[in-house]
């Protein structure tokens, strides 16, 4: 699936949890996400918690569309 | 009854002539020409009603109108067989006799199969929907190509069971299949796989059971040149859907998937206001069905669009089921999504999974 | 540790009306056993034994576990932590019951995790169980608040087979084995001699452990391995019950407990053991939902197998698809660290084959055994018999089968013939060792 949309010319960014698979599928950008059933938001942390994970790691995302790669890249996160 | 067999030649090995005759436009005739006479001998209960012949050069440069006017020719013959080549390691033979089986299969649903040398660039193109079997580099080894390639046309037209790709003597398609052995201790996966590790304790070769493929990547696109101009569209594979799940998205081996309206929506309400919930069957979906935004997260992006960070967050997110999909259904859900994307001006996407 | 375990064989199994073993022929006190079960256990609602034999025109579904029937000579429990206190296991003397299983059946409800078994026909090919004489513990239960659950932990029903197991393997105390198995296990530290000139081999298992919600695990002396980081074992801990199946996984993925038990990879490796190499014994690993806590998981089996002198080793998981991030991961951290691995895993190649086998592909990955496709498609016609409710394929979210497709139809149709994937085959593709499948590029 981002195999087949960055070949249609849209830069992509993959955020998930396994970047493994994500390399492993081939996508070019990707961006750590905190687990498989709860991506960007632990619902054991408070929703104000939830949303401030999740602006910033959707942020290094948006940044990443936006960021010249040579190769494979895995965005680093700071919570 | 007798089956029938439709043979496709270049110009040369059809005996119109050598490369000055290269534009040489496709034509039918009735019964065999050059290899396809060698082809009609050995086949059992069938035989070639036509041969194709078509220049190389004309295929080259004029692929879709070479190939119309082929697939025109064989509307209405009877067909249970499309044999190309063999092409050994002729390039544009290679390519040509790839281009024709595979559109011969997708318009009349035959079997269809060729014949080159490893090292033809339609090998790789190709291989995936076309039995090529292993040939020689050189015509001087014709003989022995063409009978290969008809103890194979027999096999598929008989309908037995194919004993795959190193067995048959084709290039392997890219399909795994199981094959059951006979029921012996020799054959369980136990003796397997601690044969195998004497054999790497002794440092003798062995043969894993799967090959890893080389990666296959695609060329990294450009960086959007201006986020806050740009329009950002979500997919996910994390099965977030509007709670009557409208296209029916299968919770696992998911064939269909959705497109839906988030316009003026500062985040996704979940299932308990009507709004959007988790069918995806490989994992727990309380956290989804409580908060959608987690998987997919309208209210980050809606926050950066009033920022300005962002030009706009597209009008609708796109959704599937990631679990037990294939790959090829995959890629045709996010080949049908990409016109949506054309049309809508989309720049650029955040996929999430789960 | 020295594990000796005396084999009965089982020629057939009926039913009357008190315990026996003679000439072959199990007995069984149906109604016995039956009170015993619903006694032990006031969640049962409904029980029923019912036996199957190979070649029998009969479909099992949906299977829930098998297990062996045994007795410690000693007394212990079957399963520490499961059917009795946690007491040591591994050592000393059990009898054993072979050729047979108890096989716990759904009555009226399956779940993701359940399967199928044919005892005949075509579909027999499909699971080692049909080779074996199943006495069918069929029942339901009034667990309410996962009735309509895609993963059930069946709790009650699963209990109730390894207490059936044992209650069974009473029987075979006094009686004199047709033939005797001896697993001795080394203290490694104390080896002598040639032994320790040999290459060290370990095994590391995968079991399944990847719900975040406890009780459908499998349980390691009874605690959920979810909660668990690796370990170093004697492999004749596995063999004597440290370790029950869980209920999660797929079913022809799955590890059943007759498999732990008869555990056929860690026989094989004792068949070579002191001849061309050092068996060191087992590295017991889970499989693991998020990369953090995978790759905790993957340092611990690395570092445990340094620490060891493991120089060669085997890697297995009893999964497909998100474990097998697991599974790769384990492998290249051990390559990287000099140990050469033998990997043993079904894929999931899709209905047409053309799929990627592994989620995740790397290329360090030399020696690989594949036993199965998850994806492959199956179509049987009815079996005269049919064990459980096979209403269960189209209602209950099985792994390999459905109530709707618009090309396919149903899985189980009204004619009581059956389209699913692979799937669905109860262990059918006996990653632990049995398997007689293998992968071929077509």
């Amino acid at each position: 699936m981002v195999k087949t949309i960055e070949r249609a010319g849209f830069p992509i960014v993959h955020m998930c949890n396994l970047i493994p698979v994500a390399t492993t599928v081939g996508a070019n950008r990707m961006v750590p996400t905190i687990s498989i059933p709860y991506p960007l938001g632990n619902p054991e942390d408070t929703p104000e918690e939830q949303y401030k994970l999740r602006y910033h790691r959707v942020g290094v995302a948006l940044d990443a569309l936006a960021t010249e790669i040579e190769e494979q890249t895995v965005f680093p996160v700071k919570i | 009854m007798t089956k029938k067999v439709i043979c496709y030649l270049n110009q040369f090995f059809g005996g119109i002539g050598g490369e000055d005759t290269a534009d040489y436009e496709p034509s039918i005739q009735e019964g065999v020409a050059g290899p396809a006479a060698a082809i009609n001998e050995g086949l059992v209960d069938a035989e070639v009603t036509h041969t194709i012949i078509c220049g190389d050069n004309f295929m080259g440069s004029n692929t879709e109108e070479a190939i119309a006017r082929i697939l025109e020719m064989l509307d209405g013959k009877e067909m249970d067989l499309f044999i190309a080549g063999p092409a050994f390691q002729a390039g544009r033979y290679g390519v040509a006799c790839g281009n024709i089986c595979k559109a011969v299969k997708e318009k009349f649903g035959v079997e269809v199969m060729s014949s080159m040398h490893c090292e033809n660039p339609g090998v790789e193109m190709f291989k995936k929907d076309v039995y090529i079997m292993d040939g020689a580099n050189a015509a001087a080894r014709m003989r022995k190509d063409v009978k290969n390639m008809v103890a194979f046309a027999n096999k598929l037209l008989s309908g037995e069971a194919l004993m795959g790709a190193a067995a048959e003597g084709y290039f392997p398609r890219g399909c795994r299949k199981e094959v059951f052995l006979e029921d012996k201790h020799e054959n369980t996966a136990a003796y397997r796989g601690v044969q195998m590790l004497i054999k790497r304790i002794k440092g003798e070769p062995f043969q894993t059971e799967l090959v890893i493929p080389e990666k296959d990547l695609v060329p990294i696109a450009e960086p959007v040149a201006d986020l806050s101009k740009a329009r950002i569209a979500i997919v996910t594979t994390g099965g977030i859907v509007p709670v009557d799940n409208p296209d029916r998205i299968q919770s696992a081996s998911a064939t269909r998937w959705g497109r839906y309206n988030i316009a003026g929506l500062d985040k996704l309400p979940n299932r308990w206001d009507g709004g959007h919930k988790v069918i995806h069957a490989g994992y727990d979906p309380a956290a989804g069905d409580n908060d959608p935004n987690i998987t997919v997260p309208v209210d980050a992006l809606r926050q950066y669009e009033k920022e300005g960070k962002i030009g706009k967050l597209d009008d609708y997110y796109y959704t599937t089921v990631g679990t037990g999909t294939t790959e090829s259904e995959a890629t045709r859900m996010a080949s049908e999504m990409i016109p949506h994307f054309i049309e809508d001006g989309v720049d650029a996407v955040i996929m999430t999974s789960t | 540790m020295k594990l000796t375990i005396g084999n009965l064989h089982v020629r057939d199994v009926v039913l009357g009306s008190e315990n026996s073993f003679a000439d072959g022929i199990l007995t069984i006190d149906k109604e016995g056993a039956v009170e015993y079960l619903m006694a032990e256990d006031d969640h049962i609602t409904s029980l029923d034994i019912v036996i199957a034999r190979p070649g029998d025109d009969t479909r099992i579904v949906p299977v829930i576990e098998t297990i062996e029937p045994r007795v410690r000579m000693d007394g212990r429990c079957l399963f520490p932590g499961v059917t009795g206190e946690v007491v040591p296991c591994g050592d000393g003397e059990l009898k054993a019951l072979k050729d047979c299983c108890v096989t716990v059946v759904g009555k009226e409800w399956g779940s993701f995790g359940d399967g199928v078994i044919d005892m005949g026909g075509e579909g027999a090919k499909h699971t080692e169980f049909s080779k074996l004489i199943n006495i069918c513990l069929v029942g339901d239960t009034d667990e309410e608040f996962e009735r309509h659950e895609q993963q059930k932990k069946n709790h009650a029903l699963r209990w109730a087979g390894h207490r059936f197991a044992e209650w069974l393997g009473q029987v075979a105390k006094d009686v004199e084995p047709d033939d005797t198995e001896v697993y001795e296990f080394d203290p490694i530290l104390k080896r002598e001699g040639a032994r320790k000139d040999l290459p060290n081999v370990a095994i590391v298992l995968q079991p399944q452990s990847q719900m975040e919600a406890l009780g459908y695990n499998d349980l390691l002396y009874g605690w959920d391995m979810n909660r668990f980081l690796p370990t170093f074992m004697s492999p004749t801990e596995v063999f004597d019950g440290a370790i029950i199946s869980g209920s999660f996984m797929p079913a022809s993925s799955k590890w059943a407990t007759w498999q732990f038990q008869n555990f056929p990879t860690i026989k094989e490796l004792f068949k070579y053991d002191g001849i061309e190499y050092n068996f060191v014994g087992v590295i017991m690993s889970n499989l693991n939902v998020a990369l953090d806590q995978k790759e905790r998981s993957a340092v611990m089996v690395r570092n445990m197998a340094l620490n060891l002198g493991v120089d060669f080793a085997i890697v297995t998981e009893e999964g497909y698809g998100n474990p097998d991030t697991d599974y790769v991961r384990c492998q290249v951290i051990l390559e990287d660290a000099g140990i050469k691995v033998v990997g043993i895993a079904n894929e999931s190649d899709g209905r047409d084959g053309f799929g990627q086998p592994l989620v995740v592909l790397d290329e360090k990955l030399k020696a690989l055994v594949s036993c199965g496709n998850v994806g492959e498609l199956i179509e049987l016609p009815a079996c005269k018999t049919v064990i459980g409710n096979l209403e269960s394929l189209n209602r209950d979210g099985l792994s390999g089968s459905w109530g709707y497709d618009e090309v396919l139809g149903k899985s189980a149709r009204d004619d009581g013939s059956i389209i699913m994937e692979d799937n669905n085959w109860f262990c059918g593709d006996c990653a632990s060792g049995n398997s007689l499948k293998i992968m071929v590029d077509f």
